[in-house]
């Protein structure tokens, strides 16, 4: 049952490229290098393996959605590191920390080694026939389930696995692939396809001159940090653009902006609205938009702005200045602006910019429409949870299949997903390692790691034509006893439609077979093998397509009067949860070296903590490392204080990601989790959790404890010199010489 | 070096370092530039590094006594001088701080044992196996960037399978020795290695360092200063760098280059680009 049909030596046949190939120097002539005498070792490595060289193979990165192509070096069968995949327009050769981070997933000591089965109240060992015995006998040929009887619940996923997938629903007349993500982009998705038709415009940030970002964290969290890294790189060259942020709390791109306004949060789009209206002021703008909705703007004069967003009213004149001479700029909203009762309101009125400025094809353009949609990645979403979670409740889910999300942990306290789970009779997680929902499985099925399995992915940002990226094992498997979910599904779908499905021996063949009918669209003139071949070598199959074109429909904007937010006197404090680049949501916070990477903002590792400006923190006498019980009507959760100028005065900030309970040494007992803290406002327009609008108090606990952080006793360079700043109109870059080019 | 060795060539070994023309006409002498307008401080580069050069992961209670061996590390200021400002209204300053691999290293001339060291192509050098753990050098040190192995993290850093993530071509070291950015040595090697095989030497962007490899907005530059058609020897040059000097007669004030603690005479390799910020916004 477990046999490993792909057998490594026929894959490294077709793989042959060697990187590094060094030649170890000689050391003087002997008869060994004159060739009289030949050196024979008496361990005979495998076919490609050279001893002592290193050889790189590309593959895709899983880490999280973007689609970055990497090369991974290989030496004497051992995957040792990843690096960027230079074809790749995604990655451009780069790769973030979060990537390299993917070995440990790989090699992580608290991999799931063998399926496991529920006994009682525990998990326990059992046989690959035995796990897939249960598995047919409850999803196979006999299965009546039908609709809505079984979910399959995923995070983002594309490519073939996803068609796998929903190709094994259908089997049973369902279509109940559930996608949930904790950090969810479709509020601003809805919003952007509200304004321009599309759900992700490409942003072509190397060309703007200026980028006025309202918490778009686009060098973190963004949807492709590596690539828009590599703009930002281009946008700081000659022509140097200038960049604006606006956000409750400095996210990694707030820190990289040349002027940073605190904003007092889900007031993003008043001052959105309030910048409109300062710039139809201009003769050039005046008639932009329609004359009814430049009067409905009339309300947003600075003054009134001002005292809703806590932003000094004489800037926003200012920064409307900018935006009128530096064109073409680039107006973005994030998370921190969608994540509200009114968020999708917020990202329109801040679009309402990008049309007034007419960026429209200049630095905003759409994804190339390409010949695979069927590939692409279903997004994920709250709601979708939510209904699976009512469904559970109601007992009307049968049969769970979970993989790549974990809502034990990331679902807020009102959707009682790991109690309803209790209610669904059979329940099975495809992992590589046990988190807090596959905990609660009847069975848990060890599956490959990324290294070690075939894919297709295409990712739902493409920010250049479009690439199928493909992704293949860098190394054998390390656990006998593992399989790929590609090869478990075609075994499933072998028992539902033997007829459909006879034809692939396993994955392997059915992704080379799926991959070698795209072979027409790339229009080569080569063998199916050779194409194959060549797919597997480059690890990315890429179509230069033109950018399509977005629409502007200024009728999606709704303006109305403006309105403050009150302040409460029960929760006094705005709650803004944080996202690390590299943990993310928390399924990261199994590795090691991504839990002793230093916050870049904070410099804190190994732990949770309360971020509070400093002002806040002395009316209150909050010192740093003073433990702090952060309270919402939801629940609390009890972290360090860590005094951070960078956050609204009235707001409080905690990284997610950390908290969890079952997940391994590296993240057990490691901080706390925001997530359970989280009030239930959900957005009015999509129905998503809003996930920046909980309102918190701050109870001092009393305790201090030491802050575990990588920064020294003081965060002022104190006049030595250590980052020395240029004022941008004194900088000559032109005259530089760089290797950035335009 | 050899006592016999060393009293051999006593007036050759007792020329100040550096001096004008040292590496005229040497193969090599490894240098940087740092970009810090285009570090977005992502931390990319200490991953790299972690991965690249075998470093261990001390864990919480090590890292709370500072005690992490992060040969890369990203320190972030709030201001230049003394006061914290209300908001960092310009945004975070990062500095991806490294062994400046300094021509004239506070750290080498403390070593009582000559466990540090300058090679011929100007790396400041690090002999595990003949380091007894002084740590004089990081004493020394004034850029901070000398980690000392406080426990035996081979027995618990890398617990079954992560072991097999190692790169072979970096020792794991051993409790009681200081180590630090070799400017990925192994990689150097190689690379001197081939092109000496091939009867040429290493080309420019022939080799790079993990962390500059990785670096998303290629803010790092890594390169042979002995070869002036470089990349980054034509930085330094354009940038008005010289090596040799502690203070640096720059006829184009516009120019953005300089080197950290550069009056305390350390004579660093590695040249930062000051950070931009336009203030008009």
């Amino acid at each position: 049952m477990s046999s490993n049909k792909i057998d490594r030596r026929d894959f490294l046949r077709v793989l042959g490229i060697s990187g590094a190939a060094a030649t170890l120097a000689g050391c003087g002539n002997t008869s060994i290098e004159s060739g009289a005498e030949l050196v024979e070792s008496y361990v005979q490595p495998e076919d490609f393996v050279v001893p002592g060289v290193g050889v790189y193979y590309a593959s895709t990165c899983t880490q999280c959605g973007s689609g970055c192509g990497i090369m991974g070096r290989v030496r004497e069968g051992r995957i040792l590191k990843l690096e960027g995949n230079p074809k790749s327009a995604i990655s451009g050769g780069k790769i973030c920390g979060l990537g390299q981070a993917g070995v440990q997933m790989h090699y992580n000591p608290d991999r799931l080694t063998k399926p496991m089965l529920r006994e009682g109240d525990g998990l326990k060992v059992v046989s690959w026939d035995k796990a897939m015995g249960v598995l047919n006998a409850r999803l196979g040929s006999k299965s009546t389930l039908s609709g809505q009887q079984i979910a399959f619940l995923t995070g983002e996923i594309s490519g073939h696995q996803k068609v796998l997938l929903a190709n094994f629903l259908e089997s049973f007349g369902s279509t109940n692939h559930v996608v949930y993500d904790a950090l969810s982009p479709v509020v601003g998705h809805g919003a952007n396809k509200a304004v321009y038709g599309v759900e992700q415009p490409v942003l072509q940030i190397d060309k703007a001159r200026l980028i006025l970002s309202f918490g778009n964290d686009f060098l973190g969290t963004g949807p492709s940090p590596v690539r828009m890294a590599a703009q930002y790189a281009r946008f700081r060259k000659a022509p140097r653009g200038t960049l604006i942020q606006i956000e409750p709390r400095m996210t990694l791109t707030g820190a990289n902006a040349d002027r940073w306004y605190a904003i007092r949060p889900g007031t993003e789009g008043v001052l959105a609205l309030g910048l409109a209206h300062s710039l139809l002021q201009h003769p050039e703008f005046a008639h932009s938009i329609p004359q009814e909705l430049a009067a409905a703007l009339k309300p947003y004069d600075k003054e009134t702005v001002a005292e809703i967003t806590g932003i000094n009213a004489d800037a926003i004149p200012h920064m409307a200045s900018l935006l009128w001479e530096k064109s073409p700029s680039l107006v973005i909203s994030g998370p921190s602006a969608e994540g509200h009762v009114h968020g999708f309101s917020n990202a329109t009125a801040i679009h309402l910019l990008n049309l007034i400025l007419d960026n429209r094809g200049k630095t905003l353009q759409g994804q190339a429409n390409h010949p695979f949609p069927q590939l692409s990645p279903a997004f994920g979403s709250y709601t979708a949870l939510a209904q699976l979670n009512q469904a559970m409740s109601a007992g009307k889910c049968e049969a769970l299949l979970i993989m790549g999300c974990n809502p034990a942990f990331t679902a807020p306290t009102f959707v009682p997903f790991a109690n309803n789970m209790g209610k669904v009779p059979f329940k099975v997680a495809f992992t590589t390692q046990l988190d807090e929902t596959s905990r609660q499985c009847d069975l848990v099925l060890p599956i490959l790691s990324p290294l070690e399995d075939f894919g297709t992915h295409v990712a739902g940002y493409q920010p250049a034509g479009v690439e199928l990226m493909i992704q293949q094992p860098l190394m054998e498997k390390l656990y006998p006893e593992t399989r790929g979910i590609g090869d478990i599904l075609i075994d499933l779908l072998k028992q539902r439609k033997p007829d459909a499905y006879k034809a692939f021996p396993d994955y392997y063949a059915y992704l080379k077979t799926a991959v070698v009918k795209a072979k027409p669209v790339f229009k080569v003139k080569e063998s199916d093998d050779d194409f194959w071949e060549d797919a597997l070598r480059n690890g990315v199959l890429r179509l230069d397509l033109p950018p399509a074109p977005i629409d502007a429909r200024v009728a999606a904007i709704k303006v109305s009067a403006p309105q403050a937010t009150e302040m409460g006197m029960q929760y006094p404090f705005y709650f803004v949860p944080s996202v690390k680049a590299d943990l993310r949501d928390g399924r990261h916070a199994n590795l090691p070296w991504l839990q002793e990477s230093p916050d870049p903002m904070t410099s804190v590792a190994w732990d949770s903590w309360v971020e509070i400006h400093p002002t806040t923190a002395t009316q209150m006498q909050i010192r740093e490392g003073d433990i702090l019980e952060v309270q919402s009507a939801t629940g609390s959760v009890r972290a360090k204080a860590y005094l951070f100028p960078g956050i609204q005065p009235d707001t409080v900030s905690m990284p997610v990601g950390q908290g969890h309970t079952g997940y391994g040494r590296y993240a057990d007992g490691i901080g706390a989790n925001p997530f359970k803290i989280l009030d239930p406002n959900f957005d009015e327009q999509t129905g998503e959790l809003a996930m920046y609008s909980t309102r918190v108090i701050i109870k001092k606990t009393g305790e201090n404890a030491k802050m575990i952080k990588d920064e020294g006793p003081t965060t002022l360079q104190q006049g030595r010199k250590l980052v020395v700043t240029m004022a941008a109109d004194q900088a000559e870059l032109a005259k530089e010489i760089t290797r950035v080019t335009q | 070096m050899s006592l016999s060795n060393l009293i051999k060539n006593w007036s050759s070994l007792r020329v100040k370092r550096p001096y004008e023309g040292q590496y005229k006409d040497k193969d090599y002498k490894w240098a940087m530039v740092i970009d810090l307008d285009a570090c977005t401080g992502c931390n990319a580069c200490t991953t790299a590094c972690y991965a690249e050069n075998n470093l261990p992961v001390v864990g919480k209670e090590a890292f709370s006594k500072g005690q992490a061996m992060h040969w890369i590390r990203i320190e972030r200021y709030w201001g230049e001088g003394d006061a914290l400002p209300k908001f960092p209204e310009r945004g975070a300053q990062f500095l991806p701080m490294l062994c400046q691999q300094c021509e004239s290293a506070p750290c080498e001339v403390v070593c009582p044992v000559g466990a540090t060291h300058h090679t011929p192509d100007g790396l400041n050098s690090q002999v595990y196996n003949r380091c007894i753990g002084s740590r004089y050098c990081s004493a020394n040190c004034p850029y901070k960037v000398r980690y000392f192995n406080w426990w035996q993290y081979p027995e618990r850093a890398w617990p079954n399978p992560l072991e097999q993530q190692l790169n072979p071509d970096v020792t794991v070291r051993s409790k009681g020795v200081m180590e630090k950015c070799t400017f990925c040595v192994q990689r150097l090697v190689e690379a001197k290695n081939r092109a000496r095989t091939e009867g040429r030497k290493v080309e420019d962007g022939e080799v790079t360092t993990a962390c500059a490899q990785a670096c998303p907005t290629s803010a790092i530059t890594f390169g042979n200063l002995a070869d002036s058609k470089s990349q980054v020897a034509k930085m330094w040059e354009r940038q008005q760098i010289d090596l040799a000097k502690d203070k640096q007669e720059k006829s184009d004030e516009n120019m953005r280059g300089y080197r950290i603690f550069e009056d305390l005479r350390t004579y660093p390799s590695i040249v930062y680009m000051e950070r931009i910020r336009d203030l008009q916004a």
